[in-house]
């Protein structure tokens, strides 16, 4: 679109497309580059031998050096942490979805004295630092006999992940009209029934989009992780730690073996949050 | 979506991890140092391996560390063995150790051992390895070293020229420093460079001398490449090429001579005007009043301190030992070309030992912080010298006398806490 002396006349219709069309693909590209440039590097730095990471000029192409990965994967824990890591982000999501959709609906169909002080107080949970909360927390855990054990854990980042669950789920079911469910009520369901029959299947791809961030944010957790547990060592508190100070192939690898499997995640509950997004593909 | 299905799945998921409680036998090293993946791997394949019962070896940062360490105090039992941190890690510790005076120290100095004392008559922490900061440089740099210089024993002036000529020659700035976030830039300041200068790393915080000080590494910092404020570690831009002539912890250096031992030199840190100023590094093992088995920790802690032990450890961590011990051979790249340059260093007729913060306990955090925020003040954001100077040296005062701490060397030792001119 260099060509001048067109500002007189207005410029033709097609060309306009053409132009909008234009502005649309890059943007396409510029925002798919802005996720996928980074997800590159780190494959491909992750899959390159150590000398050619910190080399220069790199090739774009990775060699398919797995000695990085295999370092990782061999390194004693990493799989127990693995392992930990899935059943704590999976207990956190439970526990965050099955106490914070509840309290979503109530907040969303019911008006009670403090409604406004409990959302208040909801978010609060995510004002204080948790390495200050850390240190009550766990000397309580070790008396009550919770420390270091999945389910400590995962209550802590319940915790965190709450807020989140409530606020979420609250939108959410705000935006489905009470008259569905009053006309479930007229023919013949209890309110238990209506909720269940009629509003959590409207629901749940909300629902799962918000099981997601509980789950993310489970698994990025680091410093609850590294205080409450010891044996049970997360992946994230057992190599974010080791990581920031090791050389940087190994940052690479240990990065791929962070992401990856968040990615996987995300990718496996796609369906629900493309729902959410109104791009429904069922 | 079959919520049935869902519910079993998670009731059973919960159930299974509810009875996944602690099952551990082995003792477990809490520590600081070795952090790294490669050395804590190292750590636990080739040094803590062939301790019977087995150890886990967990490489902490500060914060977490700490915090388990203080609620295991607070709650009265624990499930740590060894705590393992340097001396400033440890020095905070003081009431929560147990004494360690039973352990065979003999063969240690007693320079280091008095460190583990802690000020009181306990074995607090027993020393367990040590080391220290050097200088590296680029063989390309060494043409550019400035004529009559010694590689082994460059003053400041001597090393700015050569950064100087550096910058002129190829256009860059090539001096680096661990200026970053994690780097350990104040222990340049506390260590090396006010010592050189004042001959002393409190008292003379603010004086003529510091001002030089100062003066100098400003000179300096002109030829230092800007992303140093992004480095924590030197062995990374030496390895780019980024940087021909550094500053760092040996442990920082250790990957770039592994890598490419032909290409890198290490030599000993310039003299000022009050002497070749350096700061030994020491890191302690400690036990816990609350250690689950005493006898096991006090076991681990004595088969840390074998000869075969110590040399293992200095492979995995380029930390050395803190005992006399006969080297093979066939030690990696690093530690070659590290030992006679700390020998240098440390048996230099001008050698000046600066040494780690003693008596402040948690306060330790905030003396360095001082020392941060100077060089921030001076070099980053272009404030006056004497001013800052004068600032800082009435927050380094009054956390002196809060930490009520005595002065060390190479200060003068004073009465009461360590006075600030």
């Amino acid at each position: 679109m260099t060509e001048a002396g067109t500002q007189d006349a207005p410029p033709a219709p097609d060309r306009v497309r053409r132009s909008g069309r234009w502005v649309f693909v890059t943007g396409v590209g510029l925002l798919v580059a802005w996720v996928l440039v980074p997800i590159w590097l780190l494959l491909a730095n992750a899959l390159s031998a150590p000398a050619e990471v910190t080399a220069f000029p790199r090739s774009i192409i990775p060699s398919f050096d797995t000695a990085s990965l295999e370092f990782f994967f061999g390194f004693r824990g990493v799989l127990d942490a693995l392992w930990n890591s899935i059943q704590v982000a999976s207990v956190t999501m439970i526990v965050a979805i099955g106490l914070g959709a509840p309290a979503g609906y109530a907040l969303s169909r019911f008006d009670f004295p403090g409604k406004e002080a409990f959302r208040f107080l909801v978010i609060m949970t995510r004002a204080f630092p948790l390495p200050l909360l850390a240190l009550p927390l766990a000397v309580m855990f070790i008396r009550t006999g919770l420390d270091d054990t999945i389910l400590g854990l995962a209550l802590v980042h319940a915790t965190l992940a709450l807020p989140f669950a409530v606020l979420i789920t609250f939108s959410l079911f705000s935006g489905i009209p009470v008259e569905l469910e009053e006309a479930a009520w007229t023919l013949g369901c209890t309110r238990l029934q209506a909720v269940i029959k009629v509003v959590l299947p409207l629901a749940a791809p909300g629902i799962a989009a918000s099981a997601v961030f509980a789950f993310v944010i489970s698994w990025n957790e680091v410093f609850a992780a590294a205080v409450l547990t010891i044996e049970n060592r997360t992946l994230t508190a057992f190599l974010l730690q080791s990581l920031d100070v090791s050389p940087l192939h190994l940052k690479f690898a240990g990065g791929a073996a962070l992401v990856i499997p968040a990615l996987l995640f995300i990718f496996a509950v796609r369906k629900y949050l493309f729902a959410m997004w109104g791009i429904a593909n069922r | 979506m079959n919520k049935l299905e869902t519910l079993k799945a998670g009731a059973a998921l919960a159930t299974m991890t509810l009875l996944a409680g602690p099952a551990a036998a082995e003792a477990l090293f809490w520590s600081t140092q070795a952090k790294p993946v490669e050395e804590t791997q190292a750590m636990r394949e080739q040094v803590l391996a062939g301790f019977e019962g087995g150890v886990d070896y967990q490489g902490m940062d500060e914060g977490p560390w700490l915090t388990r360490i203080q609620a295991e105090m607070q709650a009265g039992s624990g499930t740590i063995a060894v705590l393992g941190g340097l001396h400033g890690d440890l020095s905070g510790l003081g009431e929560g150790l147990m004494d360690l005076s039973a352990i065979d120290t003999s063969v240690i100095g007693d320079a280091m051992l008095e460190l583990g004392r802690l000020g009181t008559d306990q074995q607090l922490y027993v020393p367990w390895m040590q080391a220290t900061y050097l200088m590296a440089a680029n063989r390309e740099a060494l043409q550019y070293l400035p004529e009559g210089a010694d590689l082994n024993a460059l003053t400041y002036d001597q090393l700015i020229a050569w950064a100087a000529a550096v910058h002129e020659a190829t256009g860059e700035r090539r001096f680096g420093f661990p200026a970053g976030p994690q780097g350990l830039r104040h222990r340049f300041f506390q260590g090396f460079l006010l010592p050189a200068y004042t001959g002393s790393t409190v008292t003379e915080f603010r004086s003529e001398a510091a001002v030089e000080a100062w003066g100098v590494f400003a000179e300096l910092w002109s030829h230092t490449t800007p992303a140093s404020t992004n480095y924590s570690f030197m062995q990374e831009p030496l390895l780019t090429g980024d940087v021909w002539i550094a500053f760092d912890h040996v442990a920082r250096l250790a990957d770039a001579f592994n890598q490419r031992p032909d290409d890198f030199v290490a030599f000993p840190a310039p003299a000022g005007p009050e002497g070749r100023a350096y700061m030994p590094v020491l890191a302690g093992l400690a036990v816990m009043n609350t250690a689950p088995d005493a006898e096991q920790s006090m076991a681990l802690v004595n088969y840390m301190l074998q000869p075969e032990t110590q040399i293992a450890t200095l492979r995995a961590t380029n930390f050395f030992p803190v005992m006399p011990v006969d080297m093979p051979d066939d030690m990696p790249a690093s530690v070659q070309a590290f030992a006679p340059a700390i020998a240098t260093m440390t048996g230099a007729s001008d050698a000046l030992p600066a040494l780690l913060p003693m008596g402040l306990g948690e306060l330790g955090g905030q003396f360095s912080q001082i020392y941060t925020d100077t060089f921030e003040q001076i070099i980053l954001a272009g404030r006056p010298v004497e001013a800052t100077l004068d600032a800082q040296a009435e927050v380094l005062r009054a956390l002196m006398v809060q930490a009520n701490a005595p002065c060390w060397a190479p200060d003068e030792p004073s009465d009461g806490p360590c006075p600030v001119n």
